[in-house]
């Protein structure tokens, strides 16, 4: 049995298992996870921009409790579902085959 | 919302029981963190998918065949492709995807964890739906679930970190339905079951199980439909891991379902000969080793009761799709920690039901329509033979099973 107090749990964050390499150089491989991390972070801040800005049209004011209290509307998901499409589109302009 | 539940004097069935999935309070940013990560799986598992099976079609292939190199099967098929750049960024963002669905709801399974495990073991307790909770300590979890991290979910579904730990079972959950938020067929959870109920119902109208038993049933979700389609049942999920027994059981008082989880290994249960009426499964067999397979097949054939029947949902064997298609499935063992997956593919699921003691002429592998994307009023078509099935993945599921004399 563990007797780690619930309240200080603190979860494993790395993978039991061999990671798998796909490019030649293993940096790529680190470098696309900085990078996906690095395009998510964006799309967390662009998020709470948009947040911000929606409560400031409703409201005319904001504070750091209205934006965390702030529940999008189904509309308004949508319209950030298709911002996260199009932004990843942006993002991931792959070459042509070659 | 108070998170505490305390026993009052009132029936079992007055009592309002929270939802312990209701304990997950993610931050803004978190929400955001888990919608962004929604976006890039899906641009993994749709998209690059698609330009690297186009790639592979227009350019690979060709180019191979005028060498006269065509690749004539998977094995061909992924050393043709492996260092080419549209499958090097597929696999790089579909594996980088997988561990940031997981990474992104830990923080708030931390949060909620003291919450969570108290209600659990409340209704441990209580069992206000009339469902039971039956844990075994002393169980030897298999090698097959502790040797990696399945699915790259760091401590899986079976690492305990406190006691009567429920963590695991919520960041699967939670971080599975970040990897399903924008999948075009896997639009609620329990939606494998929900297809497969609809589809015994319409097949076998008069059928009506006294018990069902779902087989590696996690936290039951799967198993849940089986009880709305066969309300008189007694339903049974049995797994190795503790946790996701316990957040199962609390799902099930909460939603007023009765369901009886107990901990224990499916190659060999406690439960009587021809105990069972339906057996199911949901991805459960390419988990776990082709020894403990076909020991678990076996099991199937002494719970199940004459005229019984045994569906499982899995992924379609090695013979019933393309080289291609071979190739694209089999990413999955070496790249998401699931040793067996090319393993058990490669057997037919009618011969390894067949070696189990059923008999061959009603022992079968098909295709059935996901209830959720295909429709009813296309349901009814495709029972009447008039309309195909989705492919597994696109909108189908592949099933085995047998019918018990």
């Amino acid at each position: 049995m563990n007797d780690t107090p619930a309240d200080q749990v603190r979860l494993p964050r790395e993978t039991k298992g061999k990671r798998p390499r796909f490019f030649d150089d293993p940096a790529i491989d680190q470098m696309m996870t900085f990078m996906l991390e690095l395009t998510t972070e964006v799309a967390v801040l662009r998020e709470r921009m948009d947040t911000v800005e929606r409560l400031l049209d409703e409201r005319g004011s904001v504070t750091r409790a209205a934006i965390e209290a702030y529940q999008p509307s189904a509309t308004v998901e949508a319209e950030r579902n298709a911002w996260r499409e199009a932004y990843l589109k942006r993002i991931y302009r792959m070459h042509p085959p070659v | 919302m108070s998170l505490k539940v305390t026993r009052m004097a009132a029936q079992p069935s007055e009592i309002p029981v929270p939802n312990i999935e209701e304990l997950f309070r993610p931050t803004h940013d978190e929400r955001a963190r888990q919608g962004m990560v929604s976006f890039i799986r899906k641009l993994a598992i749709i998209d690059m998918r698609r330009s690297l099976k186009e790639d592979y079609e227009n350019r690979i292939e060709p180019q191979l065949d005028r060498e006269g190199r065509k690749p004539a099967d998977w094995q061909a098929i992924e050393k043709a492709v492996e260092h080419e750049n549209t499958y090097r960024f597929y696999s790089a963002v579909r594996y980088n995807a997988q561990e940031m669905c997981y990474l992104s709801v830990q923080p708030a399974v931390e949060r909620a964890l003291p919450a969570m495990v108290g209600l659990a073991r409340e209704l441990a307790v209580r069992n206000p739906a009339g469902g039971s909770l039956r844990l075994n300590p002393t169980l030897e979890l298999p090698k097959y679930i502790t040797a990696l991290d399945v699915h790259l979910t760091p401590g899986w579904v079976h690492s305990e970190h406190t006691a009567d730990d429920v963590a695991q079972a919520a960041v699967v959950s939670f971080g599975g339905k970040v990897f399903t938020g924008q999948h075009p067929y896997r639009k609620r959870p329990g939606v494998v079951g929900e297809s497969i109920a609809c589809w015994i119902r319409k097949k076998y109208p008069n059928f009506a199980p006294r018990r069902i038993l779902d087989l590696g049933t996690t936290s039951g979700k799967n198993l849940l439909p089986y009880c709305t389609a066969f309300p008189q049942a007694e339903a049974h999920g049995i797994d190795v891991a503790a946790p996701v027994l316990r957040y199962g059981h609390a799902l099930a008082e909460h939603e007023g379902i009765a369901v009886h989880f107990s901990q224990q290994n499916a190659e060999q249960t406690d439960f009587p000969d021809g105990h069972f009426d339906l057996i199911v499964s949901s991805f459960f067999f390419h988990e776990v080793s082709l020894k403990a397979t076909r020991k678990i097949l076996a099991e199937c054939k002494r719970l199940l009761a004459p005229g019984g029947l045994m569906v499982h949902m899995e992924l379609p064997d090695e013979a019933s799709v393309s080289p291609y298609e071979n190739f694209f499935w089999n990413w999955d063992t070496h790249n998401n920690n699931e040793p067996w997956y090319t393993a058990f593919r490669a057997e037919d699921p009618v011969a390894l039901c067949t070696a189990a003691g059923f008999d061959s002429s009603r022992s079968f592998k098909t295709h059935i329509p996901d209830i959720a994307s295909f429709g009813e009023e296309r349901y009814e078509r495709f029972m009447r033979g008039e309309l195909p099935s989705p492919a597994h993945g696109a909108g189908g599921w592949f099933v085995f099973g047998a019918e018990r004399d």
